[in-house]
This record gives structure tokens, sequence and C-alpha cells, in this order.
């Protein structure tokens, strides 16, 4: 276990480097480059653009570029090109809300999932079921935009209730239960907007997989033995079905800090989305570059985890 | 559960959201990247800046100068003319005497002799006074001035003090750093000899690729000066008192290459700033240049706090939690969220009125619009479809003034299709103008004549715009050889009569124009595609370049009469901004004399004739100067503004020249109004 451990860390590390390498070259040789000074500005002349982009290391080869960037993310040196914080501390900023958001939505979609989907495959075959399938289906084909913006129009023109960013702004509120439910209003609906897609692919994947173990031998024996179908629904079928759901937990690892770029910028939320979508626009390289990194780390290194909790649930997975 | 909790927060929301805070929130879809006046260009940072820092001057609400940190300022200039010996230039004062009754005219006050060297001081700035005086000399007298530069990549400081340690004193009579990257140097006579031993000196430096240039010989130097007295009782937010240190701190630090201020080039005509005393600020200036005294509506820095601090601590700390005199202070910064400023109690103009200013920064129109409607923010800056809807409605408020922007086609000047000036002006009466001010911008905007927009002072009135005539066009396009084709496209010598129209990513106006240039230009027959590409490759690879046929583009400006970086030929190289290639000789001139010319009426005549001469020759097709419009919740908000004689005036908020938000900083809501401070008798009813 701990040589496939360190095994993979070294793939990883790796694997790291060159995407490292490739992302920093899509970032830098996409048309256009940064120009902070807003639209064409008659101000701006020959030597400050040239300090500007000493300043950057703008007028360096590329391979210099990709050096003080990559030496800067890990001395924490790396600035923006925006406004010249340290580009660690502009995503960290950002933590806090985008956590928030990302575990409410995610808690929303497996409840709700793992909710529909045992009821569906409790009555499959039934009305009921169709009908949550269609609903599903629905859910998946239909943009998320689509329904935000369905939702903050019927809001909006029936009651004016602020649901813009995190908190409302400009209302006094008697106590801090007041100000804490504004809190959660203002979360919640990105959340469930962010969720929706979410629970139509759990429960379609709850209810194929418990189905399939419904059909196991030892399900029949328990039935055989008299257990009530409840007993043997949650207790003996749902446990083994839940598995491909545990292993799954290792692709929410990049999925917790991953932006939501259209939600984000539907509901104004200050997330980690919003600062990558502008980074791109502004052609902020070194954000981009500690963006792309943390996010290619922690995609690898959610697929290890995925393969060590396998191997902890199925007794009969060996990792060598 | 989840249910639950939802209509809980909704209902607890939606309960008090009646209950306002005396409070100004303001939507912005620009957010600031640092709040240093010094540091930052953009629109979405001066929004915020103008409530924490404050400046020598300002513009009034009739866009004219008037003072601000300053108490008062005076104008004035000195001119330095050089003789082969002291006797010509003897001979030379006593020419001038000889002419008193000429110096009113000439507004000079004095003139005396320093060995060969002659000053003259006038009380005000300009070339033609000591023109006029020169032409009355014997120039064969005089010795010129030349200003050389010499670009050494670094180290312009200590290459500079090496030279001059070899060079024999006299010479060199002025000295300036380009940063540390290159120096100017000003000598006496042809400059020829110092060249030389420049030239030298920088080989003998193994600074081996470098070369010293001429870049002017004057026959005299003409150095205005600007002296400010400061006001005494202004207090920077942490109660430090706000003085000339302050001033000079903000001028070293605008010419720091580490600072890399985009508001440098407005700075690089400044020979030298003193300060005498706490409370006074003398500047001298290289040459005349009427609008730099503008560039003194800079907001100022707090030198006590950032004196001898890293670029990277400005970065960090300073630009986060910005310090000024203003009044409202800074709180604090979400970034993509919101941005509270506080009022600043001990303002010298006495305190605001409101508790806080916030802003709010949303990603897009449409959730602008929702924060509005929810009364998230009070004011917001409405779409030109959206605001007949407003207009009707009693619940707002709907203010419209014209917008310092004008918008064009422009044509690339380098492409023979767009070198006959029958063929711009056909295409000028093709557009229909006036259709698209009513299906663009819904009626809210005027036609534009030319490069300055109707409501500057200097702006030419007389001057009408080309009137839509489908008919003088396509006698236009005969006349000049385009006759049309098989497929009604016009052809000349086998070429045809056709272009691509670029047009930058997200702007939709500017999507809509191109769309209707090409619907309008096709029925007189051209061919015109368009193509719409994201700004950064809009520009680097397009208008950068130079490689375009034509573009929709836009010039917002302030009220600047100076086009010289638009319109001069010597900007019309890859990356400048005369990216149409206009050329001009008789322009040329008239951009370079209105930037030295002080006398408003002159300015206004030279800006006249500038307007007049670019208009004629077409090189854009200019369109429209749309109106800015905003919409605010009706009677949320008053005026209480300081008369200037130590009173209050109070108004409804109502349209100024400078815009309705002029006095934004003395709102108050009337719901608050028993808390004004200073008490409610100063009030007039």
């Amino acid at each position: 276990m701990t040589t496939f451990i360190l095994r993979r860390l070294l793939i990883t590390a790796v694997l790291v480097f060159f995407i490292s390498i490739i992302s920093f070259f899509i970032i830098t040789l996409t048309p256009g480059s940064p120009y902070p000074w807003g639209e064409l500005n008659p101000k701006i002349s020959e030597s400050v653009k040239a300090n500007f982009r000493k300043q950057f290391h703008l007028d360096e080869p590329i391979w210099n570029q990709y050096w003080f960037n990559m030496r800067g993310l890990f001395t924490g040196e790396l600035r923006s090109i925006k406004d010249g914080r340290p580009v660690l501390e502009r995503i960290s900023e950002r933590l806090p809300a985008t956590l928030a958001l990302n575990l409410c939505a995610m808690t929303i979609a497996l409840s709700f999932g793992l909710l529909v989907g045992v009821y569906s495959a409790k009555v499959s075959g039934q009305w009921q079921d169709t009908s949550l399938s269609t609903v599903a289906f629905g859910f998946l084909a239909i943009p998320e935009f689509w329904v935000a913006y369905l939702l903050i129009i019927g809001l909006t023109a029936g009651f004016a209730v602020p649901l813009m960013g995190t908190v409302s702004h400009g209302i006094i509120f008697p106590n801090a239960i007041a100000a804490t439910l504004d809190w959660i209003w203002h979360l919640a609906l990105p959340a469930t907007m962010l969720a929706l897609g979410s629970i139509a692919v759990q429960s379609r994947y709850v209810r194929a997989s418990l189905l399939e173990t419904l059909r196991e031998d030892y399900i029949r024996t328990a039935q055989a033995k008299g257990l009530s179908p409840e007993k043997v629904l949650y207790h003996h079928a749902l446990r083994n079905s839940l598995r491909p759901l545990i292993t799954g937990i290792g692709s929410l690892l990049p999925a917790l800090i991953g932006g939501a770029v259209i939600i984000e910028t539907i509901f104004a939320y200050p997330g980690i989305g919003r600062l990558g979508y502008q980074a791109v626009l502004e052609r902020d390289y070194p954000t981009l570059v500690a963006l792309n990194f943390i996010t290619a780390l922690l995609v690898l290194l959610g697929n290890l985890l995925a393969d060590i909790l396998y191997a902890i649930v199925d007794p009969r997975v060996r990792l060598e | 559960m989840l249910v639950v909790i939802l209509v809980t927060a909704f209902l607890t929301v939606i309960s008090f959201s009646s209950d306002r805070k005396n409070e100004l929130t303001i939507g912005s879809i620009g957010e600031p990247t640092r709040l240093n006046p010094i540091q930052s260009a953009e629109s979405s940072a001066s929004e915020v800046q103008q409530f924490i820092f404050e400046s020598l001057l300002h513009f009034d609400e009739n866009l004219e100068v008037e003072t601000l940190l300053a108490a008062s300022y005076t104008q004035s200039q000195t001119t330095t003319l050089r003789f082969q010996d002291d006797a010509s230039a003897a001979t030379a004062l006593s020419q001038i005497e000889a002419a008193r009754d000429s110096w009113p005219q000439w507004t000079l006050q004095e003139g005396h002799v320093d060995g060969s060297t002659l000053l003259l001081k006038f009380s005000l700035p300009g070339l033609d006074a000591s023109e006029s005086i020169f032409a009355l000399l014997d120039a064969q007298a005089t010795l010129p001035f030349t200003t050389l530069r010499a670009e050494t990549g670094g180290k312009a400081r200590q290459v500079l003090t090496a030279f001059q340690a070899l060079e024999p004193p006299p010479t060199i009579i002025r000295t300036w750093f380009d940063y540390d990257a290159a120096f100017e140097i000003t000598v006496i006579g042809d400059g020829l000899a110092c060249q030389t031993r420049l030239d030298e000196f920088l080989a003998a430096q193994k600074l081996t690729d470098v070369t010293a240039k001429v870049i002017e010989t004057r026959p005299f130097l003409a150095e205005p000066m600007v002296n400010f007295l400061l006001r005494r009782d202004v207090r920077w937010h942490d109660g430090e008192p706000f003085t000339s240190r302050d001033v000079a701190f903000t001028y070293q630090s605008i010419m720091d290459e580490s600072v890399a201020s985009p508001r440098k080039p407005d700075f690089d005509l400044i020979q030298s700033l003193t300060t005498p005393n706490p409370h006074e600020v003398h500047i001298t200036y290289r040459k005349p240049y009427s609008p730099a005294l503008n560039s003194w509506m800079i907001g100022l820095l707090p030198a006590h706090i950032l004196k001898d601090k890293p670029i990277a601590w400005w970065n960090d700390q300073f630009n986060r939690h910005p310090v000024g005199t203003g009044p409202f202070k800074f709180f604090n910064w979400k970034t993509n969220e919101s941005l509270r400023l506080v009022r600043n109690d001990d303002y010298w103009q006495g305190a605001p009125w409101l508790e806080a200013v916030v802003f709010r920064y949303l990603p897009d129109p449409v959730s602008i619009r929702i924060a509005f409607m929810t009364r998230q923010t009070d004011f917001w800056g409405v779409d030109p479809w959206a605001v007949a809807a407003f207009r009707d409605d009693p619940r707002f408020q709907v203010f419209r003034y014209p917008a310092n922007q004008y918008n064009y086609v422009g044509w690339n000047l380098r492409n023979p299709l767009f070198q006959d000036l029958r063929v711009r002006t056909a295409f000028a009466h093709a557009v229909n103008v006036p259709e698209m001010i009513k299906y663009i911008l819904y009626g809210n905007g005027v036609q534009s004549n030319g490069i300055f927009p109707p409501h500057f002072w200097f702006s030419d009135p007389d001057l009408k715009p080309i009137p839509y005539d489908p008919a003088a066009a396509t006698r236009l396009l005969d006349e000049a050889g385009w006759v049309p084709g098989a497929d009604g496209i016009r052809e000349k010598d086998g070429k045809r009569l056709a272009f691509t129209l670029i047009v930058n990513q997200g702007n939709e106006v500017r999507k809509d124009i191109a769309t209707l240039v090409q619907d309008n230009l096709h029925t007189v027959g051209v061919e015109v595609e368009v193509a719409i590409y994201e700004w950064a490759v809009f520009i680097s690879r397009f208008i950068n370049k130079l490689e375009f046929d034509a573009t929709v583009l836009g010039w917002s400006t302030g009220p600047d009469y100076d086009a010289y970086q638009v319109w001069h030929s010597s900007q019309t190289n890859p990356g400048q901004l005369n990216f149409v290639g206009f050329d001009d000789p008789d322009v040329d001139a008239l951009l370079a004399q209105i930037r030295q010319e002080y006398d408003p009426v002159k300015i206004k005549a030279l800006a006249g004739q500038i307007q007049k001469a670019i208009f004629e020759d077409q090189p854009y097709l200019f369109l429209f100067v749309p109106d800015a419009t905003s919409v605010i919740w009706k009677n949320s908000f008053r005026i209480c503004r300081p008369d200037g004689q130590g009173g209050f005036v109070d108004t409804p908020v109502e349209i100024t020249k400078a815009g309705w938000s002029y006095y934004m900083q003395w709102f108050y809501r009337p719901e608050f109004s028993d808390n004004l401070p200073g008490g409610r008798e100063t009030l007039q009813p």
C-alpha cells in the first residue's frame, strides 16, 4: 500500500510538471497580452508600457517567463498582473465563499440524489419512477442558467427580494439570527441551482446501482429468510450499492474549490470561478498559472484518494 | 427541512428589506484593481477614489477648473535667452525696455540680464509673446538651446553624473530623467560638440549601442511655472496634517520606475517641483503645455504613510486600505462583492450626511438591473432601450446628459480603397446616422460633428454633420469610378468595393452599428463583411498592427482639447493611436500649437480649426455622441452642500454640466434629515 501511494505521488509530480508546462503555453500563446490601462488610453507613453513589461518579465523569452511563474508560485512571491497582490492571497480570500457554496451544493445534490434514487429504485417500473426519470432527464437537459434566470425573474418581479452576492446591503437587520438567515438565503439560491443537474445525475446512479444489487443472490437469500422488504432494501442492498458513490468522493476534491462561472456570475457570487474568468479576460497570467496548477494537483490527488478509498471499502481490491 | 429554512430565510429578508440604512449604494460592473490615484487608470477606480482622495484642483459643476486642496494658484513663465556676449544681452534688454508700451499685451512683468543671459518674466505662460519679443532682437547675436536624449537602458543617473563631471559646467543647463532608462540634457548652442563628446563617453562606458540624439533645438527656453498655495485646514484620515511634502511625494512617486504610474506622461514636462515651505509648491515646466494644469486633478498620496515603503507594501496594504483626505474614509473591500466607505467626521468642508457609501460589484448588466430593482443599489446607469419605461414610471427619476465620448467608423487610410475623399464622403452620405440614433440609442444621443462632442466649450457649433443622402452617395461613387458590377457590388479596374469591418466582442452598441453600416452600404453597392473579435485579440492582432480595413470604435475623453496622440502624423506607427493613418501637415501644426496656448479665446479658435480640418477630410465616419442615462428611485435623496460662504444649500438631485452625480458626497436621505449634522437652521427651504 505505502509503495503504491509513494509511486503514485511520484507519477503525480511528473504529471503536474507536464500539465504546468502545457497549460502555461496555452495561456501565454493565446492572442492578446495584458493591458491594464483600459481601452486605448491616449495618455500611456512608450516608456510606461516598457516599464510595465519589464516589471512582469513580459519582455523575456517564454521559457524564462515560465520559470519566473513557477518559482514565484512555490515561493509565494507570484503576483497578479492586475493588482500586484500575491496570487495565492487572491485565491485564498475566495476560498470561504467558494467552499460554502460548493459544500452546500454537494450536500443538496447528494442528499436529494440519494433520496430520489432510492425512491425510484423502490418503485421501479411504476409511474412514479417514470415521471421522476423524466424530471431528472429534464434537469439534465435544461441549461442551469436558464432555470436560474427564471427563478430570479420570478422572485424579483413578485417580491423585490435581494438575492445578489453573499449578503443584503443597506438593510437594517435587528439581530444576528436575521442576518444569518439573510446569508443562508443568499447561499441557498445559487447552491440549489448548482445542485439541480447533480441531483439528476446522482439519482440515476443510485437507482441503477441499487437495482443491480437487488438482483444479487444474497438479496434473494435475505428475502427468502423472511426479512422485511425495508430491512433488505436499506440494510443489505443500499450499503453495497453505495460503493460507486463513495469512490466518487475522489472527484469531489477538485470540485470543492472549483469555480462555477455561470452560476457565480448570475448570482454575483464572489467565488473562484469569477476570479478565473476575469483572469482569462485580462490575460492575468500569474493568476491563471496558479489556478491551473492547483486544479491539476487536486484532480490528481483526488484520483489517488479514490483509489485508496476503493481499496478500503472493497476488500477484494488489492493495491500493488 | 431545507425548504423550511429557505422559506424562513426568504420571509426574514423580505420583511426587513424596507428598513433602509443611511447609506448610498452604487452598483458597478467594473471593479477597481487598486485604490491608488497614481497607479490606476480605470474609471471604476476613480469612481471610488473621488470619495477618498482629493487633488489640488478639480472641475466645478460647469466643468471649469476650481481649486480644492489648493487655496489658490498663479501661473507665470520665465523665458531665457542666451547671447554671444554680455554686450549683446544688454543691448537686447534695452531694445525690450524701449518697447515698454507692448509689455501689458505681452504680459511681460520684468526683464533682467545676468552676464550673457537675458531673463524675461511673464504673468501668463505661452510662446506667442516670447516669439514676438525674439523677433525684435538681433537673432544673429543669440545662441540656441539644444536638447539631447540618450537611452541608457538603466543607470541613467549614474551615467549622466559621470559625464557631467567631465563636461565644463556652463554647457549643460538642464537635465531630466525618463525613469532611470534615459536622460535628456539641454545645452547652449547647436549641441553638436556636446553630442560627439557624449557619444564618445557612452562608448567608453561600454554602453556600445547607445547614442545621443538631438530631439529639439529652440531659439530660447520658455519655462512656465505654477505656484500653488495650499489649504492649511486639511488633515489625512489618520489625523496628520496635509502639507506640500505630500504633493512633492506624489510627484516623485509618479516619476518612480517601480511605481509604474500610467499617469507619468502627464508629468513628464515638469523640470522641477520645489516646496519652499509646508504650504507652498512651486512647479517649473520644461516647455509651454497648457493641459498640464489639469494633471493636478490627480488624487494626492500621504507621504507620511508611503514614504520609504517598498512597492509590494503599496500593493498589499495601502492600495487595499487607502488613506486620503476626502469626505469618506475607507472601511473594507470584499473583492468581487462590495467596497465600503464610511463618513469622515473630520472632513475639512464639514462631515457628509450619509453614514456610508457602498459600491457593489456585479458581473453584468442583468445583475445590475436586478440589484437596482430589488433596491440593493440606489441608482442604475440604465441602458438606452430601457429608459422610456422608467421615464413614465412615477417611482423613478431619470437623468439624461451627453456623455464625453463619440462613436465612429475609422477607415484605414493606408488602404487604397479609402484614399479617395469622394469614397469616404459617399460612405458618410450612405449611412443613416439619425436612424442609428433612433434604433440603437432609442433617441438618446446626437449626431457627431467631429472630434469634439458638441457640449465641450471649445467645440465648433457651426460644423454640420454630413446628411443622410443615398443619392449623393451613389453620385460620388460613380464620380470616383466605382460602377456597379454583375452582382450589384461596385467595381473599379477589376477590384470590388468590398472590405471587412471589425468590431470588438462584448459591446452591443458597436455590434449594432456594424450591422447597420453593413446594411446601409450594401444599398449603394458596397460589400461589407463584419468580423467580431475578443478585445485583446482585436487590439493586438488588428488595431495595433494596423492590419484592418475599417473598424467601429469610440473615444472617451475628458473636456480635453489636446488631440495630439490621436491625430498627429507622428502617431501613426504600430501600437499608436492614430491607427487610421491620418496625415495632414496643417493639422499637425495646429495640434502642436494648441497645446502651447494658454488663452481660452485662442484655444477655442484653434480647436475649431482642428475640428473643421479633420471633419472635412472624413478619416472617420463620425457617428454620434450618446447620452449617459441614469435612473434613481424618486425622492430617495436630496442634496445639502456647502454654498462656499460658510452656509449650506439644500436642493433636489439635479443635473449639472458635470452630470447628476456631481454632488454625490453631499447626498442625504430625507428620512434621515433630522440627523443632518450642523443643524437644519442652515438649510434653505
